[in-house]
């Protein structure tokens, strides 16, 4: 119900459209909401905001300048000059800091939770589905989409549900575009792994028999066959190809194939890991094949943590909001991002999945652990530029540095923080159009009363 | 309980009965919910309750001070919604209509979940019967002093609330096993022939009843029935009715049935389309309990949205904002603190949904929810303002006692873990059988 931001760049087309009056015609090529074409050629300066760079402090009367898509400018209001023709944003009294990235979602996996057919949660026939891709289920027409970006959400994992001991691939997206082709910006960018016990096949929670694993005993052994199952795959597969190899080669295996990359290190298995032990046992089995390591859903490891500092490892930490366990204070998983950061861990925050509210609340995870000892600016680290570093795409996203791709918030607070709102999002450069289902929804019943009890 | 770790209480944890004297809260800035915000306040509870609250008090001298300079001041926290602290037991889901449950029979003091939700700043909380059941069970409110037995644990004459449930809920459950309810139209009906049996039970008493009055020696009386008893309540206006229910169309369907019989409704529970009908509900005076920003998770929850609650308000609707979840207990303030993004609340307002609103809800607003004079010595410190992300819960306190305080070693240490293990703790996640 805030009234909305008059910004001069306001007038473009898709927006125009919105409130336009009834004899205004439309032009049939009228793009739709999501329609980036040919809006990236714009150069728009955001002036007079306090900017939080990330990589380089924050400028309180900073300006940041946008083209082509671009980030083209950063600094201080005296030492930036805003190019001739460029659309002015006026930030004044307001906080400008990077598209948020979230470690690890469901965004576009599922649409309403209790029912099945919109779920594409996880493949659970099987515990071994390296062969299954997010990016094949990603559905980016899905509701919640614009709902999580409207809190500044520009970037997410999107990950398979934590059911399997190898659940697929994870793929990154960008929460903004014309359709799936522009949001997925690229596929398979890790492996999801979990080595926890509520993935083992106990066989009690989906009402379905027991069966393999059931132990953490067998999740170990089973992931251990899969690598070793994938290598000597990729031996007879080599064998076949030389020029005296005899017989018929082995037949593609997509499940085996899939591994591959991973064992030779190409990219990172995301492994799931929440009790101390657990982290131990995983880490091992990384060591044994050379796997590059994200640790996740670390919660519980209180009493591992300098070890973990010593695996040199980036951490996808909690959720914060994890339950402690008997014998841990109330306190104790709130504060694990904190003694993880401060023991040189590179850490991210996620919103473990999306949960009920989804993505959005993913700033708030971050001020919590502020609220429990972990630094501002690596909070905000942990939810921008770490989880950028960590899958690879630190160089395009993350920060607000020239050259990087212009995924940038304008918020009237602190963006941390639960009382503040987003007043805009950019992503690629282009002003987002703030609404969605639920925006909608609130202004078709906006009460006619607006006193205040 | 309480003796384990009364000695590392610094004011005074003794057991209520024992409560001595005055303490006072001072230098704070003090949240009052009902007469606004005081910028360098006092608090000043005497025998466990609230005796002054203002710039000065006229505290005796040799009561207890607390210099909270710096720091934030509100009522204890209270949460209109909760499944903890009853184990498996939350849905008796053997019949669709099953009030003779009541939710004390379940009660387990030593949920660690209660602590938790104390370290958040939560003093009391409504125990609900889940959603499986058209009509579910008796709920019980607590004071959160955790460490005390059973008994001291109970809010003392809170009034009874029953819990009804609508919806997706008793369809799923009733539905699957090819029972009625399967419908929405089922739901209903399931509901009215409930309190046809109830009217024809209250009609068989009043006719013993008129006969004894007659001294007529052929009076029998009617064999007491708990489930008729309880729904005969309801009708005589002895119970609060909260209701379990997600749409608008369910909303204006649970006001025309309560009309038809004579009831009132409490208030509705979870509630995310009341932005559509607020202007209806309000004059009924029915009151909601909704999540803050919860969506999508199931059909009934699709159009929610988080102005719902700030919207409501806007139209006359008493909102309070509650968990039903062990996480979300634990943070009830960042709850209300999203009302100021999503809708503008103010201060007041917001923390008026997660204190005097839920009071009211549980029909103890005049007992606690505000820091007004008379009232329980239900209190929290905060390190800063509560609405806040970063604020931290640094003590509570309940009667005037101190069941929480974060300097303790408290929950989770060797002093506590021996009592949890001899109780036979395990975690406990979110079992509760709401949404």
């Amino acid at each position: 119900m805030k009234s909305t931001l008059l910004i001069a760049f306001f007038a473009c087309a898709s927006l125009t459209a919105l409130t336009a009056s009834a004899q205004t015609v439309q032009p049939v090529s009228q793009p739709g909401p999501n329609d980036t074409a040919g809006m990236t050629a714009k150069t728009i300066a955001i002036v007079g905001g306090k900017v939080l760079t990330v990589t380089h402090g924050t400028i309180e009367n900073g300006t940041v300048i946008m083209s082509g898509g671009k980030i083209v400018a950063v600094g201080s209001a005296k030492a930036t000059k805003v190019p001739a023709g460029a659309e002015i944003f006026d930030a004044k009294g307001m906080t400008v800091y990077p598209g948020l990235f979230d470690a690890e979602t469901n965004l576009g996996l599922t649409e309403v939770a209790s029912d099945q057919n919109s779920n594409d949660l996880a493949e659970t026939a099987d515990e071994i589905e390296p062969q299954m891709h997010a990016a094949d289920a990603f559905h980016a027409e899905t509701v919640h989409i614009p709902v999580d970006r409207l809190n500044g959400i520009t970037n997410a994992i999107v990950a398979p549900a934590s059911e399997d001991s190898i659940a697929g691939q994870d793929s990154v997206i960008q929460l903004y575009g014309r359709d799936r082709d522009q949001m997925l910006m690229q596929r398979d960018v890790a492996l999801a792994m979990n080595f926890e016990g509520s993935v083992r096949r106990k066989g009690n929670f989906n009402g379905g028999p027991s069966k393999f694993p059931t132990t953490r005993m067998g999740l170990a052994s089973q992931i251990r066959q899969a690598f070793l199952d994938a290598q000597a795959y990729e031996v007879e597969r080599a064998a076949a190809t030389k020029p005296d190899h005899k017989g018929v080669p082995p037949k593609r295996d997509l499940k085996l194939e899939a591994l591959l990359p991973y064992l030779h290190g190409e990219k990172p298995v995301v492994l799931a890991a929440r009790e101390s032990y657990e982290v131990e046992v995983a880490m091992g089995l990384a060591k044994e094949f050379h796997l590059k390591v994200i640790l996740n859903h670390v919660t519980h490891a209180q009493d591992v943590l300098d070890e973990i500092a010593s695996y040199h490892v980036p951490v996808i930490v909690g959720s914060v909001y994890d339950f402690p366990r008997p014998d841990e204070r109330y306190d104790a998983v709130y504060s694990l991002p904190a003694e993880l950061q401060k023991r040189g861990v590179k850490i991210a925050l996620s919103s473990d999945g999306g949960g009920e509210g989804g993505s959005r609340n993913l700033p708030y995870a971050a001020g919590y652990a502020v609220a429990y000892g972990l630094p501002y600016d690596e909070a905000l680290k942990a939810i921008t530029l770490n989880p950028a570093e960590m899958f690879g795409l630190g160089d395009s996203l993350g920060s607000l540095d020239v050259g990087k791709t212009a995924n940038v918030v304008v918020a009237n607070g602190d963006p941390l923080d639960v009382r503040t709102s987003v007043k805009q999002v950019f992503i690629d450069g282009n002003a987002v159009p703030m609404v969605s289902r639920q925006t909608k929804l609130r202004d078709e019943y906006m009460p006619l009363t607006t006193k205040k009890p | 309980m309480a003796a384990i770790w009364a000695p590392s209480i610094s004011v005074s944890a003794q057991a209520p009965s024992s409560t001595p004297t005055d303490v006072v809260i001072q230098n704070a800035t003090v949240m009052t919910v009902t007469h606004g915000t005081i910028p360098h306040g006092s608090v000043w509870i005497h025998n466990g309750k609230i005796a002054g609250v203002g710039a000065t008090v006229n505290a005796p001298a040799g009561a207890k001070t607390i210099d909270a300079a710096g720091k934030y001041v509100t009522p204890g926290i209270i949460d209109p919604h909760s499944h903890s602290a009853l184990g498996d037991d939350v849905n008796e889901a053997t019949s669709p209509v099953t009030p003779s449950m009541m939710m004390i029979d379940a009660f387990d003091n030593r949920d660690k979940a209660l602590y938790q939700a104390l370290a958040g700043g939560v003093t009391t909380e409504l125990l609900l019967h889940g959603s499986a059941n058209m009509i579910g069970g008796q709920a019980v409110v607590i004071k959160n002093k955790f460490g005390l037995s059973r008994d001291e644990m109970l809010f003392p004459n809170a009034p009874r609330s029953i819990k009804f449930a609508s919806g997706e809920n008793p369809k799923r459950v009733y539905g699957r096993r090819g029972e009625v309810p399967s419908t929405r139209m089922g739901n209903f009906e399931v509901m009215r022939q409930a309190f046809e049996d109830a009217k024809a039970y209250m009609a068989s008493w009043d006719a013993y009843n008129a006969k004894v009055a007659k001294s007529d020696k052929d009076a029998v009386a009617p064999k007491k029935d708990l489930k008729l008893e309880a729904l005969a309540d309801v009708l005589r206006g002895k119970l609060l009715v909260q209701i379990h229910c997600y749409r608008a169309d369910e909303f204006l369907t649970e006001e025309a049935i309560a009309k038809e019989y004579g009831y009132k409704i409490r208030a509705f529970h979870h509630a995310l389309e009341m932005y559509k009908v607020g202007d209806k509900i309000a004059p009924t005076g029915t009151g909601i309990a909704t999540f803050a920003d919860w969506w999508g998770f199931k059909d009934e929850a699709w159009d929610a949205i988080p102005w719902n609650a700030v919207m409501s308000t806007r139209e006359g609707v008493r909102v309070a904002l509650k968990s039903d979840s062990n996480d979300y207990v634990r943070r009830l303030n960042q709850e209300a603190g999203k009302m100021v993004n999503y809708g503008g609340a103010t201060e007041d307002e917001a923390l008026r949904m997660i204190t005097l609103n839920p009071a009211w809800i549980i029909g103890v607003d005049d007992r606690v929810g505000s820091l007004d004079e008379g009232k329980d010595g239900d209190v929290v410190i905060w390190n800063m303002d509560p609405l806040s992300t970063y604020a931290r819960v640094e003590k509570v306190f309940i009667d005037g006692d101190m069941f929480f305080d974060s300097s303790m070693p408290g929950f989770g240490t060797t002093h506590f873990n021996g009592v949890m293990h001899e109780a036979g703790f395990e975690g406990s996640d979110d079992e509760g059988g709401g949404q």
